[in-house]
């Protein structure tokens, strides 16, 4: 059947055509599974990340946890996110926190940490892979390049 | 004119040295716990800098609080400084900060100074109060304009900030941040009163204790940045000329008052759009200065700079401007159109420069000037040039080595 060969020919181009998603990893913002967020913007979630507000649409505090610059993923979360080098990024906190606004978020060492963060706090929210995101933790922005 | 007991408190160096040391003890008074949870948090931040002009005939200063600049050689006064602030997280909505800062500053010394010394107060996510002596915003980044680290160029741009000699206020301030679509808005006012001095000629305008409130809105989204503000300073002294009337004027008493300044407001009235993504950053920045007396001339200022990131290098290119007119001083005696002429300013500036992130925490730059004006140009620098003998035309080299820890 020409019909039916087409049509699987197109799908298997269709397969062919869609980008390699699972097989690179992909980073997700994840949140505390019972903080009501069941997804977010890009756009807010930079307004948490750079400090610019302390809350989720729905009014519970935000606890953002970030990574060290020793980390690949905390390179890789704010280029994905904003474009932005670390050296960047760094420099934009040295504005806030010199001229006495604010402190940036706690960082810890490993996405373990990050997901014992984010679970242990109610307005916890942090990045991942997002292979490592589990039944704790809500994604609320998947960040595929 | 003898500053206040608590003014003179708050500026003496060992009272921010206290201030560490309190700090310090409640560190060591800490058990020992994972690093993201310490209540104390010690910063710092600093700048070697290196500059030098083409021009003899008058010297180069970052803004009007420096008492002296640099000439034809390479001089480290105008940009060099060192900082270190202590962060004490009191409570989860309260925390201390104190900053203390060494650079070159009026009184001709390397004092070190307490730049900041307040409370901040978080009762909701929304609401951030600050108590203390606090950083004003008259202009957007004015509060980091030391922190060499945070912005791209070697130092922001002079046409813009040279007019702004004021860093702290005794007082208080108040910012609302609220959504709109997935953007934010943030309101904020302050009111507080001056602490510093500003030098002019050999001697220094004390502006200690002049009133000085504002209000801001900003909105960010993304990459975007907008701000507008409006603030004001109502000056407590009048300029330090009366000797000068005195000398020269056929009427010193009337002179006086003519260009009096003592109770007068002037106004700063500021607008600013910032593009900040990916490997771009774009700043277009203007500003009006409003003088209600009639010595000093109004201003109008801006600038608009972009830079392009390439690797770990961010060359960038930037324009700056800045024109003053006088109020009308038509048939007034010769010696207060020279006092009124010595804060015209009427000029632009060229900047080519690159930024090197070459190391974690460390940023070298080199940065090109090219300052052209008008030969009637002068209130930006220090040291009256010889009549005849200033263009208005002068270039300026800068190297800086920045680093925050």
């Amino acid at each position: 059947m020409p019909i039916r060969r087409l049509f699987l020919l197109g799908i298997v181009f269709w397969l062919l055509a869609q980008p390699g998603a699972p097989l690179h990893a992909e980073l997700a913002v994840v949140v505390n599974a019972r903080c009501g967020v069941a997804a977010m913007t890009r756009n807010e979630v930079i307004n948490i990340f750079f400090g610019r507000s302390r809350q989720f649409f729905n009014g519970v505090e935000a606890q953002p946890v970030d990574m060290l610059d020793s980390h690949p993923d905390r390179a890789r979360f704010y280029y994905k996110l904003l474009g932005k080098d670390l050296s960047e990024v760094n420099a934009y906190w040295s504005r806030q926190v010199f001229s006495g606004r604010g402190q940036p978020p706690v960082k810890v060492g490993s996405s373990e940490e990050v997901l014992k963060w984010v679970t242990t706090h109610p307005g916890g929210i942090g990045f991942i892979e997002a292979s490592k995101a589990d039944a704790r933790v809500r994604v609320v922005l998947e960040m595929a390049h | 004119m003898s500053p206040t007991p608590l003014n003179e408190r708050l500026s003496r160096p060992g009272a921010a040295w206290r201030g560490f040391l309190v700090g310090l003890l409640a560190l060591l008074a800490q058990p020992a716990s994972a690093e993201a949870d310490l209540p104390f948090n010690l910063q710092g931040f600093g700048t070697l800098g290196l500059a030098r002009t083409t021009s003899d005939q008058v010297e180069f200063v970052r803004d009007l609080s420096q008492p002296s600049g640099i000439r034809k050689d390479w001089d480290g006064r105008a940009d060099s400084v060192f900082g270190l602030q202590a962060t004490w997280q009191i409570a989860p909505q309260l925390s201390a900060v104190v900053q203390g800062k060494v650079k070159y500053h009026y009184d001709r010394s390397y004092d070190p100074q307490l730049a900041w010394a307040f409370l901040k107060y978080e009762p909701t996510p929304e609401w951030s109060l600050r108590l203390g002596r606090l950083g004003t915003e008259f202009f957007m980044m004015a509060d980091s304009r030391w922190v060499g680290y945070s912005f791209l160029t070697v130092r922001p741009p002079g046409d813009y900030f040279w007019y702004l000699p004021f860093y702290s206020i005794h007082g208080g301030d108040a910012a609302y941040s609220v959504p709109l679509g997935d953007g934010l808005v943030r309101l904020k006012a302050f009111y507080g009163e001056s602490n510093g001095r500003v030098p002019l000629a050999d001697r220094q305008w004390d502006v200690e204790g002049s009133p000085m409130s504002g209000v801001s809105v900003d909105y960010y989204r993304g990459g975007w940045h907008l701000r507008a503000s409006y603030a004001n300073i109502r000056a407590s002294n009048d300029l330090p000329i009366a000797g000068l009337l005195q000398a020269y004027s056929p009427d010193p008493a009337a002179s006086a008052a003519f260009l009096a300044t003592r109770n007068q407001r002037t106004d700063y009235y500021s607008l600013g759009v910032v593009y900040d993504q990916g490997p771009w950053q774009v700043q277009f920045m203007l500003n009006r200065i409003e003088q209600g007396n009639n010595a000093l001339e109004s201003s109008e200022g801006g600038y608009l700079l972009a830079g392009y990131r390439i690797g770990t290098v961010t060359p960038y290119l930037g324009y700056s401007w800045v024109h003053s007119r006088a109020n009308n001083h038509d048939g007034r005696p010769l010696i207060e159109q020279r006092i009124i002429a010595d804060s015209h300013s009427d000029q632009t500036t060229g900047i080519v420069g690159a930024r090197w992130d070459f190391a974690s925490n460390l940023a070298l730059k080199a940065q090109w000037d090219a300052i052209r004006g008008d030969a009637s140009s002068i209130f930006p620098y220090r040291s009256e040039p010889a009549s005849g003998r200033w263009s208005g035309r002068m270039d300026v080299y800068s190297v800086t080595l920045d680093f925050i820890f």
